[in-house]
């Protein structure tokens, strides 16, 4: 019994009731394996050298696959250029805005106009201009507000999901503590408290605030994930909790984590234009949160400047919705089963 | 006029972006009214996809690229969904493994019936609940369990159900796709007992669709054998025993025997005898490892419900396992053989009992240190080797883990050592194989990386949780061997839990036979087999298909 007869039974697998369990299985954790090169791997490779180029190609092999399956989503599609639009605008904002956002003495609340193509402000800044810089204060905040909230829901949720023991309950106290509080209230109580403390508070508040839901999701994944063999395995192979976490399970969940992220930004980008609004971020920055404060506080609806109202909430909803579509083609990434298309 | 005729029929797998794959090659087959026909091949024959073509429900990315199926003198692929809705009924209906899972758990198994009723119209309305009885008592299962939902019935029940109401549309074919392989064995034998009854009072066309040779022969008079999406024979059951033609078929036949005759072999494998030899050959003359000693245990899990009693496990289990020794751990499930493998491993700790390993008491070990130290001496071989390793290491990540925890080498040396260990499981060229992913392994591959990772730490005892049970019939040979093999050439005892008597016969020296936490019955392997007195024994034995053409033929 060689070899030879061990051949027979790749092939087909999938699409094989008979393999049961086994192939479903395969299937669930299809999601991050790196695409079927029969013909490269069985090039014997030298001996350590290319041991982390290996793990390179393969990572950048991972990310061009997910990536051409959330393209091939027409919702995520729609969502990848709407939101590289918003990030290229953001960016060439210098080059892009006919004057200076915050350069006054132009006429005041002056009708869109050629020259200003969504009027002026009360004290006479251009709102065009204004729109395409706020969008850096906007995306920048959803950003790393998300970026920081899912890394602590991943850091306590697979932590939490993991380790079965007191702590656990302790955690689960915790997090059940700010899933039942209400955010909004929650956001506007501790903003006010830090007043004055420009971006990196409101990043703050955001991520403290919105970091349970993800932690509670990402539990649920890693408790499923906790029970599979290939991680009673790792446990055997005498690896510590740590590793278990972030070397098997955390690279099984990442198209749950992406997915965590963009809703994460999503409700981070919703947050800060809130709080902005609410008066409570520095109102002598630009972003779209202040416009709407600027615009809500001069009465613009009073002066039938709605374009000071509508363009900068229209550009928030915008951003989220970019996020909320690409969140369309990563559920796809992380359910293997809407892949196969809708017959089943 | 057959009943179903397939006519140059291929089938391929077609995936946007990839190479299209050829499952089923020009299948030509007729089927009689009343025959009952086996389809047998290894995982990935084609064997269900053929099946599913048959009753239409092939799926995207499956086509159909060639030929066509015949059923009743209609071109089944002419038919639209709702001529192929209609004609469920008296037409042809599939049983499929999991078809235990496909009932509606929030829905009583009278709705279930009903449902099915109500669609057709096929039943007069006063007559609808009298017929679900019919159709419930038909495959053994009494009139009141109309009134339970799915959840309250067992899987054998389940699966039962399943066919009933595949039978309540009269059907002319009906396909079993591995009808039982999801049950225990035991069940299993009952449920083909009642699907041959069934066959026979109802007379309608069936294909029992099987991985498992033994099983078709006992039930169908002929068999199509398929292999690599062809069928290689297409013959009586008594011929293709008794006189079987193509090479395949020989092979698939050389690997089954019966655990009760005085002499067993299967090609690859030594036998009991030779083993022995070979072990007193080469076991060391100062033996400084020690023996596992089980004494008493025994574990309770609390009632599930209020009202329910406590759950008793294991009830008062000894053993000893010596170095080099090899037992087997035998009884269907629930029997608590698992529980007594979590035990030794103190992924659980007893109620009460001691279990040591030499000086080391493991009955009260929970984490740290001590458990470390435990599993480089103890280590396990997982039953599903798709799920045992991690689908996103490479295999040298997955066995340099517990080199590089138990053993103290590093670098090239932890190294060497990693590409030793996949020599010895017979995966070379080595360097190939270390690069690979598990995807890229087949079953039998990814079986030999798991035993591999298992003798990293080189430990003393190795337990072997139904190795071989997920594994194609003629790759088992070659990982019992290897079993065989380790065991003697490294001195490591094995406890080897199964419920597959013949395996035990093959791989072990000692057996206990294990029923609700007891041990019914326990010694040399090949007596107590031979010689059971147990009545459980008996019908563990008497479950086992046999190489024989049941009285049908």
């Amino acid at each position: 019994m060689t070899q030879a007869q061990n051949a027979h039974v790749t092939g087909t697998a999938s699409g094989n009731p008979a393999n049961g369990p086994a192939s479903d299985k395969d299937k669930a954790l299809e999601v991050a394996t790196p695409p079927s090169n029969k013909g490269e791997h069985s090039q014997p490779r030298a001996k350590h050298d290319s041991a982390d180029d290996n793990v390179l190609i393969r990572g950048l092999r991972v990310a061009g696959r997910s990536f051409a399956t959330v393209w091939s989503v027409p919702k995520a599609r729609f969502g990848i250029i709407l939101f590289s639009l918003i990030i290229l605008i953001a960016i060439f904002a210098p080059v892009l805005s006919p004057y200076n956002p915050k350069q006054t003495g132009f006429e005041t609340n002056a009708q869109p106009s050629l020259s200003h193509l969504l009027g002026t402000t009360a004290s006479g800044q251009d709102v065009f201009s204004q729109l395409i810089w706020g969008g850096r204060i906007s995306v920048m905040v959803a950003m790393i507000a998300g970026i920081l909230s899912t890394a602590l829901a991943v850091v306590i949720g697979l932590s939490w999901g993991y380790i079965k023991s007191f702590g656990g309950e302790f955690v689960g106290f915790i997090v059940n503590l700010f899933l039942v509080i209400p955010q909004l209230p929650l956001m506007i109580v501790i903003a006010s408290y830090l007043q004055n403390g420009g971006m990196k508070v409101i990043i703050l508040v955001i991520v403290f605030t919105g970091w349970a839901w993800g932690s509670r999701v990402l539990r649920s994944q890693t408790q499923s994930l906790r029970s599979r063999d290939f991680v009673t395995a790792a446990a055997f192979s005498g690896d510590s909790a740590a590793r278990i976490i972030f070397h098997e399970i955390f690279p099984n969940m990442l198209s749950l984590i992406i997915n965590n992220f963009f809703g994460a930004a999503t409700s981070a980008a919703l947050a800060e234009a809130g709080l902005e609004f609410l008066g409570l971020g520095d109102s002598t920055t630009i972003s779209w949160g202040t416009m709407i404060y600027w615009a809500q506080n001069n009465g613009v609806i009073l002066t039938g400047q709605w374009a000071l109202l509508l363009a900068p909430g229209l550009m928030i909803a915008l951003l989220a919705v970019s996020m909320t579509f690409i969140n369309f083609g990563v559920d796809r990434l992380s359910n293997p089963r809407l892949r196969e298309g809708s017959s089943r | 006029m057959s009943l179903l005729h397939i006519d140059h029929l291929s089938i391929e797998y077609d995936t946007p972006g990839t190479e299209p794959v050829k499952a089923v090659h020009d299948v030509n087959v007729d089927l009689e009214q009343g025959e009952f026909v086996g389809l047998v091949g290894e995982s990935g024959s084609g064997k269900s996809t053929l099946g599913f073509a048959i009753t239409a429900l092939s799926r995207p990315p499956a086509r159909v690229s060639e030929g066509k199926v015949i059923f009743d003198g209609v071109d089944i692929s002419t038919l639209n969904q709702e001529e192929l809705r209609k004609q469920r009924r008296g037409g042809f209906a599939m049983v499929l493994q999991s078809g235990m899972n496909a009932l509606n758990p929030v829905r009583t198994i009278r709705n279930h019936f009903m449902d099915i009723f109500k669609a057709h119209e096929h039943v007069q309305k006063d007559r609808r609940e009298a017929r679900a009885k019919e159709l419930i008592e038909k495959v053994g299962l009494p009139a009141n369990t109309l009134n339970r939902y799915p959840g309250e019935l067992s899987g054998g029940m389940r699966q039962r159900v399943s066919i009933a109401l595949a039978l309540s549309l009269d059907p002319k074919l009906m396909v079993f796709d591995e009808p039982t392989t999801a049950l225990d064995v035991l069940v299993q034998h009952e449920v083909m007992n009642t699907i041959r009854e069934l066959q026979k009072s109802e007379g309608f066309t069936a294909i029992l669709i099987s991985h498992d040779l033994g099983i078709v022969l006992e039930s169908t008079q002929r068999v199509l054998v398929m292999h690599n999406g062809r069928i290689v024979e297409d013959a009586s059951s008594r011929e293709i025993l008794e006189h079987p033609k193509d090479d395949y078929t020989k092979m698939l036949l050389s690997h089954y025997g019966d655990p009760r005759a005085e002499h067993v072999s299967v090609p690859g494998l030594r036998t009991r005898e030779n083993a022995n030899e070979a072990y007193k050959e080469n076991a060391h003359a100062e033996d400084n490892r020690t023996a596992l000693t089980v004494s008493h245990i025994t574990k309770i899990y609390p009632a599930h419900k209020r009202g329910d009693g406590e759950v008793r496990a294991v009830d008062d289990v000894s053993f000893t396992l010596d170095p080099g020794q090899s037992l087997a751990l035998v009884g269907a499930s629930g029997s608590g053989k698992s529980t007594i493998a979590k035990m030794i491993t103190a992924v659980e700790n007893p109620t009460s009992g001691v279990i040591t390993l030499g000086s080391k008491h493991i009955e009260k070990m929970h984490r740290g240190r001590d458990l470390r130290a435990l599993r480089s001496d103890i280590q396990m071989v997982f039953q599903d080797p798709y799920a045992a390793l991690n689908p996103l290491h490479n295999v040298e990540y997955i066995l340099s883990r517990p080199i590089l925890n138990y053993t103290k080498l590093k670098g090239s040396a932890a190294r060497n050592r990693m590409l030793e260990l996949l020599e010895f499981v017979g995966l070379t060229p080595v360097e190939q194989f270390a690069a690979k992913l598990p995807h890229q392994l087949s079953g039998g591959q990814r079986q030999r990386v798991v035993i591999a990772r298992a003798l990293a730490s080189d430990p003393k005892v190795l337990i072997a949780d139904e190795p071989v049970s997920m594994l194609d019939m003629t790759l088992r040979a070659g990982i019992l061997a290897l079993l065989d093999d380790l065991r003697v050439r490294l001195n490591v005892s094995m406890l080897y839990i199964t419920h597959d008597l013949l395996s035990a016969r093959l791989i072990t020296d000692n057996i206990m036979v294990l029923n609700q936490g007891h041990v019914v019955e326990r010694g040399e392997t090949s007596k107590v087999l031979q010689h059971p007195h147990d009545d459980y024994t008996i019908s563990l034995l008497d479950a086992i298909p046999k190489l024989q053409v049941g009285e049908q033929a």
